[in-house]
């Protein structure tokens, strides 16, 4: 049974999750959202039926054409992600550059399949919205500008980094145990899934030493989401970009709990997008199926794919574009277990898991020795300076991000790659050769040995890049 | 007393319609903090007690004495004897305390009104100063909880005073703090107690000495029975001066007063002349907090009827102290019960601002609680738990919180016993149990407990003279928003805390921290995420975190 018959036959099942959002709408009303999703009706683990029922309502939402009726537009707020009120209000509801950017989340994220990438078109800037919030420019003092990202498999990105995320609490919390106990400071490395994160230093008092961690936030949390992996959760992810791109408010953090004000941005919506909105976003992403490895009808291209795969492996790609990362567990909890308040945690609501074994992708993925889901993500979760002084072409943007300097990046995950050009953070490369070429910093001798390949094995290197796609 | 009864009654008549739309409605947009009572349980059992001479005081200090930075709780008695309770709690658990008998020396736990923690003599143990019905005393901390009395040497005179008040200051070139007692009624004069109310003491250590020598001792007259006492940096000087409350009921012509305090030079009152207004309240406990990010701080001051909330008024300049009352405009006057069918005059007491609900905005604690039997003031009088409200002001919540006790409240000590991020609270009452709250998370308008917002907990420290950093200014920003906190000793009524400062985010989950340190010189910005313990070294160039035993 495909997704699309699935959820057409749980169609049914809709009424159990709704709360109207206006009654007595009449079927032509100039609303996107007719009704709200009723967070107190997922609970536990969802069944068949009620996740894929939600994850309907999530694509509707995705691909909403939001209104003026629905809350669309931020009169008196800006983009930023601690609710900030803007001077004045704007003279139109959409503005290009700085928000709100954009009618529908499936208007940017849709190649080749909604929930896909984004061509150059459809770049955004980001601003974090305290200061010059009202940019009109796209200097780059003013903004990053990103390229946008695919969404596909996402839902497997969060639940590997919140295992990685596991992982190095646990190091630290022994880490810390031993030092108290022996009375002696103690070193430990911070590795996870294969990954290291660099070394922390527990004091006897509780005190930790963290001048030696690499490519991870001082909170030893792996935030997945984002060119720089700045975003915890696509909870998080869902609440910033629907008010920044949209001016759609999530109540959890815009609401009156937070802010005294039900109507937030002053368009004349009060409570725009429910916990069970969120929820239902967060679903259609999560259960996004992956990006495949795909065998070429053409015997040449398969010949020359197999010998990119090696070489991909030989020059060291693989170091940071790790092939595969294991997965212990496919249920999905919703709310997350390492966001911060304003966005819904555990212990707020009972919250509901979505168990991505209920997919219809979920049994493609290979499996290990050990039982545990290989996730082909090619990357590593991790940020990576990627400038140097010889190759800089990737350090482009003037502002930091989040505590994030302006040259280091998340390793970009690759899987999907060949369905998602233009490459690079900004988009700025039409080919995958000219991407390579602008590694830099923590990539640069693998991008050396690249280019000092033959022509062939760079070619070849091309054929298995090509392999790796979003289907349609 | 009737008469000015009356007067407070007919403004309280005043001042009843204009309730806040929430008190009315019930309904709170904000969490309230779910304060549960378990002093018994986690092994607190103590009372305040005496006869007149401790109608007043009443006080605790919440602080670290065995160097695991959780905050210790020492307790005034009054006749009886104060105790020290060393903090067992687990981690984010119930509360547990044991008490350590032999921790105070055996003459300095009786006749106590209150405690205030300091490291002194630089050594990186706090001491307690001592403030007492009598000597007032120094107890030099050591390891392990352990004071010794340290008057003769620090060569601190304790005197015979009714001492009710205490601040601390690090002066610029002095090797270890100036110390200021305030003390009540002198009941050897004539006529005591009416107009008899005692000089307050300003101490400056002596300089040139390894060991801390306050043998010269300064009168700050005259002393209006004095009854909280704070170094505020009220002007953004650098330069703290030292503001007083004082009690109307025994002062005659006496008033609020501002001690302008100048390096090496002997205070003076602020006057008339200089701007400053006189207030005239039954003064008992001061706070301060910077409400709106000014850089100059408002101040609560508690009394018998309203509150006040002072902010510096638009006529104000450096050197001239004007200021006005916004109490009525914030909704904090806390005038009279909140619940409960008491409608007379409150009795006010100890003072504090803090973020109990982690919204990001502060909260102002009051402890209430009739002077003994004075009838015309509230016999059932609770404690407030007043909640900042997002667009400024705030809103009574004590009743939901829960701790609308009916206990006459004292002094207080708030301060994060388990180490889960949210305030706790310790409340001293007379001739009752000592009220110990565990904050367990916030509720809205009855919904299940929860977590509240988000919160960092900062540690400063230096080498040599005031490794606590007193008087620092610690400045965390998210946004747009910056939130100020100042490192004291002093305030509140006969109580304070001191250990991490805590400051809740809201729903930011990461801050960039500055910190101006007490000589003056700022800090680089160091970049934190929020729920952590920070511990910022001088000189540093990157924030600790300090992780609690689990």
């Amino acid at each position: 049974m495909t997704r699309r018959i699935v959820i057409a036959a749980v169609a049914l099942f809709w009424q159990g999750l709704t709360l109207p959002a206006t009654a007595g709408d009449e079927p032509w009303a100039e609303r996107a959202l007719p009704s709200h999703v009723d967070q107190a009706t997922l609970q536990g683990t969802l069944d068949r039926d009620t996740l894929f029922d939600l994850i309907e309502r999530g694509e509707k939402l995705f691909t909403a054409k939001f209104t003026e009726l629905d809350g669309a537009g931020r009169a008196m707020a800006t983009q930023a992600i601690i609710p900030t009120k803007r001077k004045r209000p704007p003279d139109n509801i959409f503005q290009r550059i700085a928000g709100t950017d954009a009618n529908a989340c499936s208007s940017c994220h849709r190649e080749p399949v909604t929930g896909g990438a984004g061509d150059f078109t459809v770049n955004v800037f980001v601003n974090e919205g305290f200061v010059n919030a009202d940019f009109d420019t796209t200097d780059p003092q003013f903004s990053n500008e990103r390229n946008t990202n695919h969404l596909m498999g996402a839902g497997l990105v969060e639940l590997l980094a919140r295992e990685m995320t596991a992982d190095l609490h646990a190091i630290r919390r022994d880490t810390l145990k031993k030092a108290r106990e022996t009375g002696e400071p103690v070193t430990a490395a911070l590795q996870t899934k294969g990954i290291a994160f660099g070394r922390i230093t527990a004091q006897p008092d509780g005190i930790l030493d963290l001048h030696e961690i690499d490519g991870v936030d001082t909170d030893l949390v792996i935030r997945p989401f984002s060119q720089k992996g700045v975003m915890t959760s696509l909870r998080q992810f869902s609440v910033n970009a629907m008010n920044q791109h949209h001016g759609m408010q999530a109540v959890e953090r815009f609401g009156t709990r937070w802010t005294g004000e039900a109507d937030f941005d002053e368009d004349g919506h009060a409570d725009e997008l429910t916990d069970g909105d969120i929820s239902a976003l967060v679903a259609w992403q999560a259960t996004l199926p992956p990006p495949a490895i795909e065998t070429p009808d053409d015997p040449a291209w398969q010949e020359a794919a197999a010998k990119g795969s090696a070489m991909f492996d030989e020059i060291g790609c693989n170091a940071c574009h790790v092939r595969a990362l294991p997965l212990e567990n496919l249920k999905f909890v919703d709310p997350g277990p390492y966001d911060a308040a304003g966005t819904l945690r555990g212990g707020e609501i009972g919250g509901a898991v979505y168990d991505l074994a209920l997919t219809d992708w979920a049994d493609k993925l290979e499996r290990d020795d050990q039982g545990r889901w290989l996730v082909p993500t090619f990357g590593d979760l991790k940020r990576h300076l990627i400038t140097d002084r010889q190759v800089a072409d990737l350090g482009n943007e003037l502002l930091g991000q989040r505590f994030v300097e302006r040259n280091e990046f998340q390793t970009a995950e690759l899987w999907g790659l060949a369905s998602t050009a233009p490459y690079g953070h900004r988009g700025d490369f039409t080919t995958l050769d000219g991407i390579i070429r602008a590694h830099g910093g923590a990539a640069r001798a693998s991008r050396d040995a690249y280019t000092e390949c033959a022509e062939e094995d760079r070619s070849a290197l091309i054929a298995f890049l090509k392999t790796l796609v979003i289907p349609q | 007393m009737t008469r000015l009864a009356a007067t407070l009654s007919a403004l309280l008549a005043l001042a009843a319609p204009l309730a806040a739309e929430e008190e009315t409605s019930g309904t709170l947009p904000m969490d309230v903090p779910v304060m549960v009572e378990e002093a018994l349980a986690a092994g607190i059992d103590h009372a305040y007690t005496g006869p007149w001479e401790y109608f007043v005081g009443g006080g605790a200090s919440a602080f670290d004495c065995n160097g695991d930075r959780l905050p210790d709780l020492a307790v005034a008695g009054g006749t009886a004897p104060a105790r020290l309770y060393v903090n067992r709690s687990a981690i984010g658990g119930e509360l547990n305390f044991e008490e350590k008998p032999d921790a105070l020396p055996a003459n300095a736990r009786e006749k106590v009104t209150g405690f205030y923690a300091l490291d002194i003599d630089n050594d990186g143990y706090r001491d307690l100063v001592t403030l007492r019905v009598g000597e007032n005393a120094i107890l030099k901390g050591g390891p392990d909880c352990s004071f010794s009395e340290a008057n003769r040497a620090f060569a601190f005179d304790g005197g015979r005073a009714w001492s009710t008040a205490f601040a601390a200051t690090f002066e610029p070139g002095l090797p270890f703090p100036t110390l200021a007692f305030g003390n009540y009624v002198d009941r050897s004069a004539p006529g005591s107690p009416w107009g008899t109310c005692h000089d307050n003491a300003f101490i400056r250590p002596l300089d040139g000495k390894d060991t801390p020598d306050y043998s010269e001792p300064t009168a700050l007259t005259p002393g209006y029975c004095a009854l909280s006492m704070i170094f505020t940096d009220w002007n953004h000087t650098g330069e703290p001066d030292l503001r007083v409350a004082n009690d109307r009921q025994y002062y005659r012509e006496g008033q609020e007063q501002l001690w302008r305090v100048q390096s090496g030079r002997p205070p003076r009152p602020y006057r008339r002349n200089d701007g400053w207004r006189r207030v005239q309240i039954w003064g008992m406990g001061i706070a301060e907090a910077d409400l709106n990010a000014d850089g100059y701080p408002e101040y609560a001051l508690t009394s018998m009827g309203d509150t006040m909330l002072q902010t510096l008024d638009d006529e104000a300049e450096p050197d001239r102290p004007v200021y006005r009352d916004v109490a009525f405009d914030n909704n904090a006057t806390a005038h009279r019960p909140y619940t409960g069918e008491d409608l007379k005059p409150s009795t006010g007491w100890h003072a504090d601002f803090d973020d109990f609900n982690n919204d990001g905005r502060l909260d102002l604690f009051i402890a209430k609680g009739n002077v003994q039997q004075m009838q015309d003031f509230a016999s059932y009088d609770p404690d407030n738990l007043l909640l900042g409200k997002a667009g400024g002001g705030f809103v009574e919540s004590g009743d939901k919180a829960g701790i609308a006790l009916p206990r006459r409240g004292r002094g207080a000590a708030v301060a994060d016993f388990n180490m889960d991020g949210m305030l706790d609270l310790a409340v001293v009452n007379r001739e009752a149990p000592v009220s110990l709250f565990r904050n367990t998370g916030g509720s809205n308008n009855g919904s299940k407990t929860r977590p509240m917002g988000n919160w960092l907990e900062i540690e400063l420290q230096q080498k040599g003279t005031n490794r606590n950093a007193v008087g620092a200014t610690i400045t965390v920003k998210s946004g747009n928003e910056t939130r100020t906190r100042k490192v004291q000793v002093g305030g509140g009524h006969a109580s304070g805390s001191s250990g991490f400062i805590h400051v809740g985010t809201g729903v930011a989950e990461r801050a960039q921290i500055r910190v101006q340190w007490p000589d003056g010189e700022w800090s680089a910005p160091f970049r934190v995420f929020a729920n952590n313990f920070v511990v910022i070294r001088r000189d540093a160039t990157q924030a600790q975190y300090w992780y609690p035993p689990e």
